[in-house]
């Protein structure tokens, strides 16, 4: 990706494919979310780094609903996510699929199904959610799986693969879905060290494809490397957010500073 | 329902419960015995134990029952149906009890027992001094639960006449032309006993950690 | 003794019946049970706590009474309702009825400990409703339950022997008739117990083949 972060912004009054703004999430009195806003134009990939417990996998988990947050809004393309236009009323299970299956999901602990073999996983939603013909879903599957280099275990089981093995299966599997968005939480946090390479690798390659991705890591080279904003959250905010090159190179708050003292010894 | 019906149905309980209390206490050292030879692998009876718990898991109590109350007198040992019944539940659960107790002295700690070894503890005493007060502790939970179980089969033994708490409830229901009263009071008091086993069970589970199932 | 093995196999068809009942019962009352087990194990995980107590209370209760007791309550209260059946469907009715307490039970355990994350991800791909329940929550239930539904079975199996008090004429009322029509009570009943055991091991061997299609898929 050549685009820097401000010409996209640039680029014609095309909505964002995400936008959230004024994003709110309390647990039993701990406020995890607290005014989040932030978006992500086509094509760009937005990491969101900080330290545990910052927020950020809670706000991935906003993003499709699978936590309600308390107030705030979140547009995908510009259609408003988990409550019908007005704002009043929430959205039912059904509408929210519809969502749903616009994004794909790539998780930190894989998430696979184990009862599918990779083939199956891949092609689950697509066939049964989206109600595509399974011949031509079979076959982008087979292209996937051997992007990301795992065509020999189109019929294992989950339970056989790698962890790096199962997280490349994670991603084909979201990509099979033609997301408009792909959202990642942490997707290497789960992986013995030396299998990160390889799913760094997948995810690189598809950022610079022009995938639009908002990426949960910890993994600061992929961000400095591949972002085209980072965004770092601290206490359910957001505490500074620009390009890599500024971030990394020229931090603005202190506790950017901080952070990157910890997380990068470098 | 007359206080006479109740009465009678009252005493079904108490012939219910000590029959099963009689059960339990010859099949839970028994099936201890069972376990303990297959833990040891005792030639010739290691074999034997294994068949006699497949065979008496896969057995109904019904059919046990009518087995020992027959066909031990035409084998020459007399047996009146209150024994037989004794024997039915005590045979049938030791087979579950074998189970249990053979499940906790496979997860006992190898180390314990080395431990004791080095100290010239015997096997008997190592058994006896440091496994056994441990096994029981953390087996107590599963056979109670196996308890209850036992409660629930001992209907079985109605079948041949032992006044228990169904076949008060079955006579009953026959003099007085109206089953569904003194049925529902056995279901009640059936009830109230399972309650107890239950209630056993959470107690030991609490005090003395986790069993596997439920009633 | 030989004698007695012999008049046995001149009534082996008697037995056969019986046994042929017993497989009947055991395997149409197990099936209508988990059927119906799986329908009661969806408001068993309801989030209506009405929905959650009602069908609560059925389960635990029907754990408390015992089988017997529950199949004369069938075979002599349900006339009073105007419900009329033979011996051997009110033998079934009480069955399916009991049976269907345990396997929701069996059911909703194992949904509660299925993971989560699985789930979710469904979720998060747009799997909603039946479709979620169907394509990816019941094929792993179906997948860690044979062991535990194999136990049932086995539990239902001797269960049926109760059938006999009510007349049902299932493997061990055979046995009974016969032991009683030539007084040769120890060939008849060892040979019922032989078959009893039999059709465990068969059940045994069934979950074992389960076992082996499972494991690759957890």
């Amino acid at each position: 990706m050549t685009d820097t972060a401000s010409e996209s912004r640039d680029a014609p009054v095309l909505a964002p494919v995400l936008e959230i703004s004024g994003l709110t999430k309390t647990f039993d009195d701990k406020v995890v979310l607290d005014g989040v806003s932030l978006t992500v134009a086509r094509g760009q990939t937005v990491c969101l780094l900080g330290p545990s417990g910052s927020g950020k996998s809670t706000l991935l988990r906003c993003v499709n609903w699978l936590e309600k947050p308390d107030q705030g809004t979140v547009l995908l393309c510009g259609e408003r996510i988990g409550m019908r236009p007005g704002g009043v009323v929430p959205m039912g299970n059904a509408e929210l699929a519809k969502l749903r299956m616009r994004m794909g999901t790539v998780f930190q602990h894989f998430n696979l199904w184990p009862h599918l073999t990779v083939l199956q996983n891949i092609i689950e939603a697509p066939v049964h959610v989206q109600k595509r013909r399974r011949e031509e879903v079979i076959a982008e599957a087979e292209a996937l799986l051997e992007n990301v280099g795992l065509a020999d275990k189109r019929d294992a089981f989950p339970s056989r693969l790698s962890g790096g093995q199962k997280q490349r299966v994670g991603i084909a599997r979201a990509l099979a879905m033609k997301p408009e968005l792909l959202l990642f939480d942490e997707p290497t946090s789960a992986l013995d060290p030396e299998l990160v390479g390889e799913v760094v690798a997948v995810m690189k390659s598809l950022s610079q494809a022009g995938s639009t991705m908002l990426v949960v890591t910890h993994e600061m080279g992929f961000a400095r490397e591949t972002a085209d904003k980072v965004v770092l959250m601290d206490g359910g905010r957001v505490v500074e957010e620009g390009g890599p090159e500024e971030f990394f190179g020229n931090p603005r708050t202190e506790r950017a500073r901080q952070f990157l003292q910890r997380y990068v010894s470098a | 329902m007359t206080l006479n019906a109740f009465l009678s149905l009252l005493n079904g309980a108490g012939v219910t419960i000590s029959v099963s209390l009689a059960g339990i206490a010859l099949g839970v050292p028994f099936g201890l015995a069972l376990a303990l030879l297959r833990w040891q692998r005792v030639p010739l009876l290691a074999p034997l134990a294994t068949v006699y718990v497949s065979l008496l898991r896969s057995t109904p109590a019904v059919t046990l029952c009518l087995l020992i109350f027959f066909a031990l007198p035409v084998i020459g040992i007399e047996i009146d149906a209150l024994s037989a019944a004794v024997a039915t539940l005590a045979l049938n659960t030791a087979a579950f009890n074998c189970e249990i107790w053979r499940s906790g002295l496979m997860n006992f700690s190898r180390d314990q027992i080395e431990a004791a070894r080095t100290f010239g503890m015997s096997g008997p005493l190592t058994f006896r001094r440091i496994i056994f007060p441990q096994l029981w502790r953390t087996c107590l939970p599963s056979l109670v639960n196996e308890m209850t179980l036992l409660i629930k089969s001992s209907t079985a033994i109605a079948v041949i006449g032992v006044a228990e708490i169904t076949r008060a409830a079955i006579r009953i229901g026959a003099q007085t032309y109206d089953p569904l009263p003194p049925m529902l009071v056995a279901t009640g008091i059936y009830i109230v006993l399972v309650l107890v086993f239950v209630g056993l069970q959470r107690f030991t589970e609490r005090v003395y950690g986790h069993a596997g199932g439920a009633a | 003794m030989i004698r007695d093995f012999s008049l046995i196999w001149q009534s082996a068809d008697r037995l056969l019946d019986g046994l042929i009942n017993t497989v009947l019962l055991s395997l149409v009352g197990a099936v209508l049970a988990l059927a119906l087990g799986a329908l009661l194990a969806i408001p068993l995980m309801a989030s209506n706590p009405v929905l959650r107590l009602v069908s609560r209370g059925f389960v635990d209760l029907m754990r408390c009474v015992p089988f017997l007791m529950l199949t004369y309550l069938v075979y002599y209260g349900l006339p009073r309702l105007g419900l009329r059946f033979d011996n051997w469907t009110a033998g079934l009715v009480a069955i399916v009825v009991y049976n269907t307490a345990y396997m929701a039970e069996i059911i909703r355990g194992i949904w509660s400990r299925l993971e989560r994350e699985t789930i979710e991800a469904a979720v998060a791909f747009g799997f909603h409703g039946w479709r979620l329940v169907s394509r990816i929550i019941l094929p792993q239930i179906v997948l860690a339950a044979g062991p535990m539904i194999g136990n049932q079975l086995i539990q239902i199996i001797k269960d049926t022997a109760f059938l006999t008090i009510i007349a049902v004429p299932e493997l061990t009322h055979a046995a009974n008739s016969i032991q009683a029509q030539y007084f040769i009570p120890f060939a008849t009943f060892i040979t019922a117990v032989l078959l009893y055991w039999a059709l465990c091991m068969l059940v045994e061997v069934g979950v074992y083949a389960v076992e082996r299609i499972a494991e690759k898929r957890r």
